[in-house]
């Protein structure tokens, strides 16, 4: 319990915050005193939190499974030939900056919620694809070599044995790709994705810094509740693993 | 017990490369290879593979890649050095290919008129690049190779950029419509990447020596620069305006310097900030993973700590600390396009006007060459790591 | 019963086993002993399939393996590695309880038979069962190995130098661990190792190879009286195969027995009716005695046994 304790705590600022905003306004008005409005009102916080996980969750799930099958199929033995060059994309595309390839989403897929969401799987599929990798690859050969040997079928070996050791390196993998996807969601905001970084920009565009920190205070809070779910999760995973790591 | 693992022979037939050229041709022959465009903003019209370089050009491309198909499954001698040069020659001549494009449906008399990129011609660069990895893998080559490649590559697509086949390319209108600016994003992101790297780098070694003089650091340290780094970019560049906003009106002197809550100081003090994990963690990694059979034999062999430090230490730690600045400047790189948000300017600017004018050309004048660095700067972060690893890596 | 006829492994153009005939009788420990590289786990490996054989021909109990599934065939080896190659994320008895679980036993004859072969490797149930493998010593992780190579009661025992990794200690008592077993069991066994006193103390029969062929295949007697070659003579050790081959025999063999035992006297020296002649010799030695009792399991005089004896008839 106490593992998720920050966890809860952190989701509920946020939905407080989302929810009370409006309370706050004299203290943003201190800050902003020129602005006619210091709240942001265009759209309901809420939804935009929604809008913004909902987007984030897709892509993770989605780049979770094409992820994980192609590090299994270029670790089996029929597409070991591509492994050399899987594990090069898996790295070389890391290097390719997440603002950079939201931008080339547009020109292909247009404005609007199509190119992030294909920028956000692109770009989450690499570090859930190069720790699966790590994960299968790094296990003790012997381990694979003795399941063989006792008559486990390859199936077997992969679900029981291989799957369950490499699990926390592949949920490391799915953590950074979720910290990264939520940041690169929010600058989704300039493409016509709407998001916590709406109020972000708008702020911006406008001059409104009062707006421009509602929106950071709730991108910021939003990422460190999910990398603290994350955290609780790889606690509650280790707990049965700790000690076989040790 | 020896786990063998047969090792692959040279002469099996490959199967990516087949893969990847069969993937190429079809794309290349069912997408546009190119568009006209009769103005900046106007679609305009898009171009097969035929319409835009003519059957002998079509029946060019397919034979190179149906070439390489055959070289890498036909019981071939020399199978490798044969597709690379191949490969090479292909990827070399690409922006050739849109000077002949261009040539051959251009409107005359249309001064606006201009030509565009299509996907065809992105996926065939993309998966000869993906075919040059691979081949380059299965070489097992070192830095010369790949070098060698990069540069002639390059030189070639300079050369050809710089002709006047490819004047009425978008991407170049864009490029000479707003002349100096370039070179001056260029410079501003450069500066403000590296600055933040430089910086970072300094305070990371001292917060990593101060880690290892006392451990009790290491868990506030650790906490606070991963904390930095969860927060989102764009959080951190909003929450960093009204402090930096404030500081500058209560203090004149920081005006005059430039500082104000947007700008180059936000950017870089939020970039420092990302910058610090990966440098942190790299370095104090490092310095502590030394074995302590070899500090123990420095130390009975009569060196001193300040010896065992710089002739043991540092060498050892040097390609993972590498590795953090590589790490660090990449995602440098990436961030400073974030920044032109809060106006530090950098090739973010022309992506984020590109978007707000809808002018995809824009956007790519400024996606292409930050992705460029970014590449550019892993590339030769590599080498320098590979170059100082005390023992040769084994083949 | 495993025949191999002709057996033949190459990677790529190196021959690793070069056409080798080889035939272990049921019940029978056959050790395969070389240097590194010799072709010894490139040849148990076929056996179970975890390689397959370039050419030649392998059966087990008259069944040529290729036409069986090699799922099924494993099944029914047990197979022992060095380094265990237990299941980190399971327990102890979930280690063990792999076969059975696979061969879909009800779980009451799983746990019985976990608690059984347990108690049969000096493995406390009730302390070990639920621990996991990192937070065992590693003579304890490869008696969890052992069990869970036996678990399912196979016929035949593959094992790949078990005890490769040990102190000299931990693999001497796992040695006589695995003779005890062995004796209760008798499993069909194939045991690679390089050690030779290894194998000259586990086996029935000795197969001895080099650069992937079998150059003798014979009991450990013979293997040390007659070396078939110079290269099985350096192996056994030139100088000390008369040592050797006093440790090949217990004591019993060459005791004077007493007409009944009697009660041994408390605090002398004395040796057990099992240690070999080699070691009754070292001791007397060491303490310049003529001669020891021998003693029984159960701590009853039952003999004594002369040093004169031992030089005159002991190799």
């Amino acid at each position: 319990m106490r593992n998720w304790l920050p966890v809860l705590l952190l989701i509920a600022l946020l939905c407080g915050l989302c929810a009370a905003m409006p309370v706050l306004e004299p203290l943003f008005r201190g800050l902003q005193p020129d602005k006619a409005r210091v709240i942001y009102q265009r759209e309901s916080l809420f939804f935009l939190l929604g809008h913004h996980l909902m987007l984030v969750a897709v892509s993770a799930a989605v780049a979770t499974l094409v992820a994980v099958a192609a590090g299994i199929f270029a670790t089996r033995p029929s597409g070991r030939d591509f492994l050399p060059l899987v594990s090069q994309v898996a790295s070389i595309g890391q290097t390719f900056p997440p603002v950079a390839v939201l931008a080339l989403a547009v020109p292909v897929l247009g404005f609007g919620e199509a190119p992030i969401l294909f920028a956000l799987m692109l770009y989450g599929l690499l570090p859930i694809l190069r720790n699966t990798l790590a994960g299968l690859e790094g296990l003790d050969p012997t381990v694979r070599e003795a399941a063989l040997g006792m008559g486990m079928s390859p199936w077997q070996v992969l679900c029981q044995v291989e799957l369950p050791l490499a699990g926390r390196v592949i949920l490391a993998g799915i953590r950074t790709s979720v910290t990264i996807n939520i940041a690169t969601a929010a600058i989704g905001s300039t493409i016509g994705a709407r998001t916590l970084g709406d109020p972000v920009i708008a702020g911006l565009v406008n001059g409104n810094t009062a707006y421009v920190l509602q929106g950071a205070i709730l991108i910021g809070l939003l990422a460190l509740a999910a990398d603290s779910l994350f955290e609780a999760l790889e606690r509650a995973w280790g707990a049965g693993v700790a000690i076989a790591n040790k | 017990m020896p786990v063998t693992r047969s090792l692959p022979d040279p002469r099996a037939p490959n199967r990516v490369v087949p893969v990847l050229a069969g993937l190429a041709l079809v794309l290349v022959w069912s997408l546009d290879f190119g568009r006209i465009q009769p103005n900046r903003i106007v679609p305009g019209t898009g171009h097969g593979l035929v319409s835009a370089l003519g059957w002998g050009g079509a029946a060019l491309i397919s034979l190179a890649l149906g070439g390489s198909l055959l070289l890498s499954i036909l019981p071939v001698r020399r199978r490798y050095p044969c597709l690379l040069v191949l490969i090479t020659v292909l990827l070399a001549a690409l922006p050739q290919l849109l000077v002949v494009f261009a040539a051959r449906q251009l409107p005359e008399g249309a001064p606006y008129a201009r030509t565009v990129i299509g996907a065809g011609f992105w996926c065939l660069l993309f998966l000869l690049s993906l075919m040059v990895v691979e081949v380059l893998g299965r070489l097992r080559a070192r830095y010369g190779v790949p070098l060698l490649l990069l540069a002639l590559i390059a030189a070639s697509w300079l050369v050809l950029l710089r002709g006047d086949g490819l004047d009425s390319l978008s991407l170049l209108r864009e490029y000479q419509a707003q002349p100096g600016k370039f070179e001056q994003a260029l410079w501003t992101h450069l500066a403000l990447a590296f600055g933040a790297v430089a910086i970072s780098a300094v305070l990371a070694f001292a917060l990593a020596l101060r880690m290892i003089r006392s451990p009790g650091w290491q868990r506030p340290i650790l906490g606070a620069v991963s904390f930095l780094q969860t927060i989102p970019s764009l959080a951190v560049f909003g929450l960093l305006i009204a402090p930096l906003g404030a500081l500058a009106s209560a203090f004149p002197v920081l005006q005059a310097l430039g500082v104000r809550g947007i700008g180059w100081a936000p950017a870089l003090l939020a970039l420092v900030a990302y910058s610090l994990l990966p440098m942190v963690r790299n370095t104090f990694v490092a310095l502590t993973d030394i074995p302590e059979h070899l500090t123990d034999a420095a130390r009975g062999m009569g060196m001193t700590e300040r010896q065992v430090f710089f002739q043991l230490k540092l060498p050892l730690a040097m390609p993972v600390i590498i590795e953090g600045l590589r790490i660090t400047t990449i995602q440098a790189i990436g961030l400073t396009a974030v920044a032109a948000l809060i106006g530090a300017g950098g090739f973010g600017d022309f992506i984020f006007q590109g978007l707000g004018q809808a002018a995809m050309d824009l956007v790519l004048l400024g996606a292409l060459p930050t992705i460029a660095l970014a590449l550019l700067a892993d590339a030769l972060l590599t080498m320098l790591a590979a170059s100082l690893r005390p023992t040769p890596a084994r083949a | 019963m495993i025949e191999l006829k002709n057996v033949t492994r190459r990677f790529g153009d190196t021959v690793a086993v070069d056409g080798i005939d080889l035939a272990i009788e049921t019940g029978e420990v056959c050790v395969l002993v070389g240097s590194s590289g010799c072709g010894k786990s490139t040849t148990l490996r076929m056996i179970n399939r975890l390689l397959p054989h370039s050419s030649g021909e392998i059966r087990v109990d008259g069944k040529d393996i290729t036409t069986l599934n090699p799922e099924r065939l494993r099944l029914n080896m047990g197979y022992v590695i060095q380094g265990t190659g237990l299941f980190p994320h399971w327990t102890v008895a979930r280690n063990i309880a792999l076969v059975p679980r696979l061969l879909k036993w009800p779980q009451a004859r799983v746990d019985a038979r976990v608690r059984e072969l347990m108690t049969l490797l000096d493995l406390d149930p009730d302390t070990y069962a639920n621990k996991y493998p990192a937070q065992l010593s590693g003579g304890q992780a490869q008696r969890v190995g052992v069990a869970r190579a036996l678990a399912a009661d196979p016929n035949i025992l593959l094992m790949d130098e078990p005890f490769g990794a040990l102190d000299a200690i931990t693999r001497e008592n796992l040695q006589l661990e695995m003779l005890r077993i062995q004796r209760q069991v008798r499993k069909t066994t194939v045991f690679v190792t390089h050690d030779i006193d290894e194998a000259l103390k586990l086996a029935t029969r000795i197969a001895v190879m080099d650069q992937g062929r079998i150059v003798q295949h014979d009991t450990p007697e013979n293997i040390l009286r007659h070396p078939a070659s110079e290269f099985v003579e350096n192996l056994v050790g030139k100088q000390d195969r008369g040592l050797k081959l006093m440790s090949l025999r217990p004591v019993r063999e060459l005791m004077t027995a007493h007409a009944r035992p009697r009660p041994a006297t408390p605090g002398a020296d004395a040796l057990g009716e099992d240690d070999s002649l080699r070691e009754a010799l070292s001791v007397m030695l060491c303490r310049n005695l003529t001669q020891l009792p021998v003693c029984n399991g159960r701590g009853e005089e039952t003999g004594v046994i002369a040093r004169e004896r031992i030089i005159r008839d002991g190799v």
